[in-house]
């Protein structure tokens, strides 16, 4: 194995502090419904699509669901549940969205499947274990947040991609 | 990479008709209301307005209910002490009849009429 194919740690790393960060920041801000999320700790996820390997990619994600359990204090409780199961989905469905359009698909749509799948998860575990047939009634609220906020986020994510130096050279070091 | 592509299109697309679909899933279950007849996890809905009969099979014996004039009664069941039937008719959404040894549970689901039930308090007129 040549030291090209092993995991960049410290890059990993260095993504992984920004969920935390970033999970802490929304944290703090406060929430209508407890389960609305903003999706801010998303965003390295959605950046280092293109410039990370799939494992360094997933390693990620496995990081971001502990750091964020451990951020709100929920890491041993059943509301892991959620933030594991959107997490999940959302990181899935955005990797095989990038890998399936590659350069067809800006940030804003990655960001969209994220929000969506993360949404849509947390919606059926949130009607098989907490509210049953009351989904219905926050359903609509959930979607048309996560749209909303995950447009922004996408945004902001593409006008990164596209202006960032340090990303470009993060991109150039992965081809 | 630009800005916005047809994907990202098609994937706004597709969520926001989830999004619309989500609210006409909200004005369903607000919408009129439905008899629903929980029995051993299968459940069964009639419209409330619809004349008719119906009967269940339960762990000890039949169970009949009858909708009638936008309201719904156990008409017999094969229980010991006939609760059920004694509960006589209900009409209001939120409003149901259990027959716990047959495991039968009627519930009517849909929007409750607040204008309508709403009555002036006495005290605070």
């Amino acid at each position: 194995m040549t030291s090209h194919s092993k995991v960049r740690i410290d890059l990993v790393a260095l993504f992984a502090a920004c969920t935390l960060f970033l999970s802490t920041i929304e944290y703090m801000i406060p929430k209508p419904v407890p389960f609305m999320r903003l999706g801010l700790a998303n965003l390295p996820l959605i950046l280092s699509l293109g410039i990370f390997k799939n494992r360094e990619y997933f390693l990620l994600l496995v990081l971001k669901v502990l750091g964020q359990g451990l951020i709100s204090g929920t890491i041993f409780s059943y509301i892991i549940l959620f933030s594991l199961a959107g997490s999940l989905s959302s990181a899935i469905l955005m990797f095989l969205t990038y890998k399936l359009f590659k350069d067809k698909v800006s940030r804003v749509g990655i960001s969209l499947t994220g929000a969506l799948g993360s949404t849509i998860t947390q919606l059926i575990v949130s009607r098989i274990i907490l509210f049953k047939e009351a989904t219905y009634v926050i359903a609509p609220l959930f979607l048309i947040s996560g749209l909303i906020t995950s447009i922004i986020l996408g945004l902001f994510a593409s006008e990164f991609t596209t202006k960032s130096i340090w990303y470009a050279q993060l991109k150039e070091q992965a081809v | 990479m630009k800005k916005v592509t047809p994907v990202d299109i098609i994937i706004f697309i597709i969520f926001l008709s989830i999004c619309i679909i989500s609210f006409t899933l909200y004005t369903n279950v607000s919408g009129k209301p439905e008899v629903h007849v929980t029995i051993d996890d299968k459940e069964w809905v009639y419209d409330l307005s619809e004349d008719t009969t119906a009967s269940f099979t339960g762990p000890i014996g039949d169970t009949t209910i009858e909708i009638s004039n936008n309201r719904v009664h156990v008409h017999s069941s094969d229980c010991k002490n006939q609760i059920c039937v004694t509960s006589g008719w209900i009409d209001e959404p939120g409003e149901w009849i259990s027959c716990l040894p047959n495991d039968v549970f009627i519930l009517i689901k849909g929007q409750q009429q607040i204008a309508q039930k709403e009555e002036t308090d006495d005290i605070s007129f």
